[in-house]
């Protein structure tokens, strides 16, 4: 087999500082005037890169260095947090990034990877917050396990919805989970036990006794409290994509892939159907359901409006924009779609009906979205 | 439970099937003709409603007080405002994505949904709140005891089976009704028989979203009311009504929609708590219903060759 | 010697249409079958039955001794049936090696834990099995032997068909299913592929195959005995030489004469 000169990790690394420095601008910009010409000038400066062909280096060299670029991109998120230590608003923001990147990858393994359709991301998202919200304010159970729960949760109630149309078309899936995520939130509207149309408070988390929800200094320098929330969603995220990787560079991933591409040359192979569809299912929902617990503590606040259909179905959006079954594509788009109306106040309202309207133009003339889905590789550097 | 009641119950729920089943009959006739899952159809419903209100605001504003001629020039220009739209999008949305795996076109029409409901809740006047819809019906009833047999709903439904009935004669009795049933079992073959296959398929989805058109004019005759996501709530309960029926086949559809309203009554019956446990109750029978017979209790149509 | 497989008054209706009607098949041990007939005569249904897509409506399927009348897709490619489709059924964004591996489900390591966290021992794994799909694309393409992780797609419809069929070998299949395995392709490709499968059998001695074929050429080569299907029965078996002579095979394709 011929052996290839490695490409260098240059481009990539290079990529990553100019992202992070922009991400920084533009958490930092506070004008919308001068938000609006960083983003134009940011989408020229993407354009451009993909003209030239910039974007298929550093594409190659991500995917030939993979180990050493995702360190380094770890330490971009360390840098950008570093640099916003003391500003809640910002590091609320990046936690929200991350957390709704973990959902998103849960999605993806279920829809991206397994081909099932689920359009209550965020009802099972609010499952695991309102977990939170009851067993942090009715129990005295350590935190990190209300997260398991609030995940084991969110799987089990997205088991029973699903295994009745598990041997049914796609669209089957998908009538279930919207009529669900309807019926959720009307269900906790009328619930008064679990708050109603207001919502429930939800206690901070601590753990140890270490309390999250206070400003701390280390070494002298101040941090706001949600430096706290935003390393344990870090380990969340790095953990979920983790996970996220290995299952797809598995022969669990093949297995994903023949049933979402031929369910019936599949099952001729042996491939039990039913058992992976819920296995996929289970474990995105698992991760849904932890991401929406801790978040639920993030906010200190939960409430039916924050986890409607629209929102279930800004997650799809983030999943088809960014390239569906790229973890990489995801967090990117991720970033984009949580950053952008938050700091583009004017947009706010708009949210939805812009991000559907991408998505049907990603669907009409760009179906693999913005970073495609390469092929398998089953060891970062090994090639069949 | 007395009789007054009971009749009460029977004829709200004839009244929601009917208006289920006009959607279900609209789902159905696009997967039939396309294999085409349109999650749109519902959010056309809507527009199709506020299209309605939006004629008789301007029907106020030039002076006409009769109802009879404010209800046919609302439903003559919704309904054709939506056949358009119905056109549009199968010409530009649908047909394109022919080629890409059918989660694509499942995915667009959600995404063109949001985009219609969105664009009526941002951009209609005050459209994030309920508006009232006019009563537009004779008002008069009779009673029998505690039932109270409202004029306004017996036209409603008279109107609403005349239209079914149409579309059964339409699709049964005429030559387009024939090419269009042609189509819908095997494209191929209609296309070397001379039919044009495009225009056909405009015709349906015109056809279909008409329909919704007539059926959201419907709703806010029943309700008095409509705001922005009734489509979302009726598409949903339409889809599912087409599925137990068996996509593909209109008695299906029609059979669904009077059974879904028949589970929600029941139902409201059985929990009288708080309404929106009839639609949990009634959603959780469906989706047994689905694990049971998952091809519909009237066959649906085998698409996939091996 | 006891047939491999054995099909007994096999009963299949789509709606108003009879696909197989009563037939009566059996396959010995090594042979090579050849499964022909007119359109429609019932040939791929034959296969879909046998493999679990579609149920019986009548009769009996007895495979290696065991009856598998409706049994799964799973169980049957379990017992050792496997097989290519008449539309050619790759995954066409996954590359040629996992392709492959899909035919390999019964030898590969399904737990979770050994796939997530024991990932020196999948990677062990991985790389045999690697190395045995790589052997057999070059029985079939040698060019082919070192572009394993391209995607399928990109191929022509001749090496499509190789991959299917070494999908279908991989996991060492007692009976294996060919269903129009030359169909979109030129004389010679055909001659190619037919080269290959022989090759395969002479290293393989325990492979049993069906194969059902519209080119005559290719049945008369290869097969040891062909079944001649029409209207869901069986109108003639035999050598080819046999029924290529028989009237009622002729007509069967010709029409009356």
């Amino acid at each position: 087999m011929a052996h290839k000169t490695r490409a260098s990790v240059w481009p990539g690394v290079t990529a990553l500082v100019v992202g992070t420095i922009y991400l920084i601008a533009v958490l930092a910009a506070e004008k919308q005037a001068l938000i609006i010409g960083l983003l134009v000038g940011g989408i020229a400066v993407v354009v451009a890169a993909t003209w030239l062909g910039l974007f298929a280096d550093v594409g190659k060299s991500f995917t030939e260095n993979e180990d050493t670029l995702d360190g380094c991109a770890i330490i971009a998120v360390l840098a950008v947090t570093a640099v916003f230590h003391e500003n809640h608003f910002v590091l609320l923001l990046v936690i929200t990034v991350l957390l709704y990147s973990v959902a998103t990858l849960g999605l993806n393994i279920q829809f991206g990877y397994a081909g099932v359709l689920n359009f209550a991301g965020a009802s099972f998202f609010g499952i695991g917050a309102y977990t939170s919200a009851v067993l942090n304010s009715q129990t005295t159970l350590p935190h990190l396990l209300v997260l398991l729960i609030g995940g084991l949760l969110a799987a089990l109630i997205g088991c029973l919805l699903l295994l009745p149309v598990l041997r049914t078309r796609g669209h089957y899936a998908a009538v279930v989970t919207i009529a669900f995520a309807l019926l959720l939130k009307t269900f906790l509207e009328v619930n008064d036990v679990l708050g109603g149309p207001q919502g429930m408070q939800v206690k901070g988390m601590s753990i140890l006794g270490w309390s999250f929800n206070d400003n701390f200094k280390i070494a002298g320098i101040a941090m706001s409290f949600y430096m706290n929330y935003f390393v344990v969603s870090l380990l969340l995220l790095v953990g979920a994509f983790v996970l996220v990787r290995r299952l797809e560079r598995s022969w669990i991933g093949l297995n994903l892939d023949a049933l979402r591409l031929d369910e019936t040359a599949a099952s001729c192979f042996g491939l039990d159907i039913v058992r992976w569809k819920i296995t996929a299912f289970l474990i995105g929902n698992f991760l849904i359901g932890i991401a929406g617990a801790l978040f639920g503590m993030v906010g200190g606040f939960v409430a039916p409006n924050n986890y409607t259909f629209a929102d279930s179905l800004i997650l799809v959006s983030i999943l088809l924009l960014g390239g569906i079954g790229n973890p990489w594509g995801l967090i990117v788009a991720t970033i984009i779609v949580v950053v952008v109306p938050e700091k583009l106040q004017t947009i706010q309202e708009y949210r939805f009906l812009l991000y559907a309207l991408m998505v049907i133009a990603v669907l009409l003339f760009r179906p693999e979205g913005l970073l495609p889905r390469p092929v398998r590789r089953y060891f970062s550097g090994w090639q069949p | 439970m007395d009789a007054g009641l009971f009749a009460q119950y029977v004829m709200n729920g004839l009244m929601l099937g009917m208006m289920y089943a006009l959607v279900a009959v609209g789902f159905t006739l696009f997967f039939g003709v396309l294999d085409v899952i349109k999650f749109s159809h519902g959010d056309v419903l809507t527009v199709g409603a506020f299209a309605a209100l939006a004629s008789y605001v301007g029907l106020q504003a030039i002076g006409v007080r009769s109802s009879w001629l404010d209800l046919v020039v609302m439903i003559v220009l919704s309904t054709a405002a939506m056949a358009l739209l119905g056109m549009v999008i199968a010409r530009y949305l649908v047909m394109p994505l022919r080629s890409a795996p059918a989660l694509n076109t499942l995915l667009i029409t959600l995404m063109l949904g949001t985009v219609l409901r969105e664009c009526v809740r941002l951009f209609y006047p005050q459209g994030a709140n309920p508006k009232p819809f006019p009563a537009l019906l004779p008002r008069g009833s009779i009673d029998f005891g505690v039932f109270n047999l409202r004029f306004d709903n017996v036209l409603m439904l008279a109107a609403g089976i005349l239209v079914i009935v149409g579309i059964q004669y339409l699709l049964n009795r005429t030559k387009l009704g024939l090419a269009i049933r042609a189509v819908a079992q095997d494209e191929e073959t209609a296309r070397t028989m001379g039919i044009n296959f495009t225009a056909i398929v405009l015709i349906t989805f015109a056809l279909g979203s008409g329909l919704a058109a007539f059926a959201g004019v419907m709703n806010g005759l029943y309700y008095n009311e409509i705001n922005f996501g009734i489509g979302l709530y009726l598409g949903v309960i339409g889809f599912s009504a087409a599925i137990i029926g068996g996509l593909g086949s209109i008695y299906g559809a029609i059979l669904g929609g009077f059974l879904f309203a028949g589970l929600q009554i029941v139902g409201t019956v059985l929990l009288p708590f708080a309404s929106a446990y009839k639609d949990v109750f009634a959603f959780a029978v469906v989706i047994a219903l689905m694990a049971w017979r998952p091809t519909g209790l009237i066959q649906e149509k085998i698409s996939e060759r091996v | 010697m006891s047939a491999l497989l054995e099909a007994r008054g096999l009963s299949k209706h789509f709606g108003g249409v009879l696909a197989l009607d009563g037939l009566d098949l059996t396959v010995a041990p090594n042979e090579i079958l050849g499964l022909i007939g007119p359109n429609g005569s019932g040939k791929t249904t034959f296969f879909n039955v046998i493999t679990g897509i579609y149920g019986a409506d009548a009769g009996q399927v007895i495979f290696d001794g065991n009856d598998v009348t409706n049994a799964s897709g799973r169980s049957v490619y379990q017992s050792g049936m496997s097989r290519t489709f008449q539309r050619s059924r790759l995954s066409l964004p996954l590359s040629i090696f996992d392709n492959i591996m899909i035919g390999n489900q019964k030898r590969l390591n399904q737990g979770l834990w050994f796939n997530l966290v024991k990932r020196g021992n999948f990677r062990r794994e991985l790389e045999e099995n690697f190395a045995a799909a790589r052997a057999l694309v070059e029985l079939f393409e040698p060019s082919l032997a070192d572009r394993l992780s391209e995607p399928v797609a990109g191929l022509p419809m001749i090496d499509r068909r190789r991959i299917e069929i070494c999908r279908a070998l991989i996991s060492s299949p007692k009976l294996l299913l060919l269903d129009e395995p030359s169909a979109g392709m030129t004389h010679d490709e055909t001659a190619e592929l037919m080269n290959d499968i022989l090759l395969v059998r002479a290293r393989n001695e325990n492979l049993t195959i069906i194969i059902v074929e519209h080119e005559m050429g290719v049945i008369e080569r290869i097969t040891n005995r062909c079944v001649v299907l029409n209207f869901g029965r069986k109108i003639a078996e035999g050598p080819y030489r046999t029924v290529a002579a028989d009237t009622r095979v002729q007509e069967a394709y010709l029409g009356a004469v």
